[in-house]
C-alpha cells in the first residue's frame, strides 16, 4: 500500500484531541493522537472487498507506539501501512497492523495495532 | 528530579480519573472514532456488552496523561519513546455516574537515560490494561 498523502496536524486537531483527554496542550501531538491518523490509513487495507472485514465484530486488542521524534501541532505527516500477520484462533481471527508515520525528516513513529475479529457466528 | 533518584519496583503515582458518556462524547468528536458502543447503550447491547464501553484509546490516553502528569510534577526532563498497552476487560460506563479509572504506575526498568514503566489500570474492580508500560527517554 502506497503512503498516504502528506497531511497536516492541525493545531485545532491538536488542542481538540488534549482538550477530550484533560492534558495540558502544550503544542505537542498527544502520545496517543497518532491513532486517528493510523487507523484510517490502515483501513485502505482492510476495506478492500477481496478483504471483507465487518467492523461490528472488530475489538481493539492490543496498541504499541514507537516515537522517533517529538512531533508538534502543525507537521505533515504521511503514513504508511502493512499488514504484517493474520492469525485464526479458535475460529476468531488476530490482525496485526504497522503503520510507519513519517515526516519532511524521515520515520517519526511506528504505530502497531492489533484487532481480534470474532468469528461469524453462522 | 534525576532518573538517578528512582528505583526498579517503587510505586511512582497512583492517579484516579472519573469518566462519564459526556467525556466518551468529547473523545469521539476529537478522536473521528464515532463507534456507537462508546455512545449508545443500546448499540452496546447488540454487541454484546453490559453497558456503554469507553474507547479503549481513551482510556490509553488517561494513561499517557498520568505518565505526562508524573513526570511534570516530579520535574524529569524527558520524552516518551515508547507506548504499549493490551485492552484486556472494557470499561463500563454507566449513564448515570459513570466510571472511575484509577492508574498505578511502578518503575520496571531503569538505567542511566530512560525509565521504563508498568502500569496497572483498574475499573470497577477490574484490570482493564493488562499490561501497559511506557519508556520515558532523558533529554
Amino acid at each position: 500500500m502506497p503512503p498516504t498523502e502528506p497531511v497536516v496536524i492541525t493545531p485545532d486537531s491538536v488542542t481538540r484531541f488534549a482538550q477530550a483527554l484533560g492534558l495540558d496542550d502544550d503544542g505537542t501531538v498527544p502520545p496517543t493522537f497518532l491513532i486517528s491518523l493510523t487507523l484510517p490509513a490502515a483501513e485502505r487495507l482492510i476495506d478492500d472487498p477481496d478483504f471483507g472485514l465487518d467492523w461490528s465484530r472488530v475489538l481493539h486488542r492490543e496498541q504499541r507506539f514507537a516515537y522517533h521524534r517529538e512531533l508538534r501541532a502543525g507537521a505533515a505527516v504521511s503514513c504508511t501501512s502493512t499488514i504484517e500477520s493474520i492469525k485464526s484462533v479458535a475460529g476468531n481471527d488476530l490482525l496485526a497492523l504497522r503503520t510507519d508515520v513519517t515526516d519532511g525528516e524521515g520515520l517519526a513513529a511506528e504505530v502497531w495495532t492489533t484487532l481480534f475479529v470474532a468469528g461469524d457466528p453462522a | 528530579m534525576s532518573l538517578s533518584e528512582l528505583s526498579v519496583g517503587e510505586t511512582v503515582f497512583t492517579t484516579a480519573f472519573a469518566v462519564t458518556r459526556a467525556d466518551l462524547v468529547a473523545y469521539a468528536d476529537a478522536s473521528g472514532d464515532q463507534n456507537p458502543i462508546h455512545q449508545d447503550e443500546a448499540a452496546a447491547k447488540a454487541a454484546g456488552l453490559p453497558d456503554v464501553i469507553a474507547h479503549g484509546m481513551y482510556t490509553m490516553g488517561l494513561v499517557a496523561r498520568a505518565v505526562r502528569e508524573w513526570a511534570n510534577g516530579a520535574g524529569i526532563d524527558a520524552t516518551l519513546a515508547d507506548f504499549s498497552a493490551r485492552f484486556a476487560k472494557p470499561v463500563v460506563v454507566p449513564a448515570d455516574g459513570g466510571a472511575e479509572v484509577v492508574v498505578e504506575g511502578k518503575v520496571r526498568k531503569l538505567d542511566a537515560t530512560s525509565v521504563e514503566l508498568a502500569m496497572t489500570v483498574h475499573s470497577a474492580g477490574e484490570k482493564v490494561l493488562a499490561p501497559a508500560r511506557a519508556t520515558l527517554a532523558a533529554k
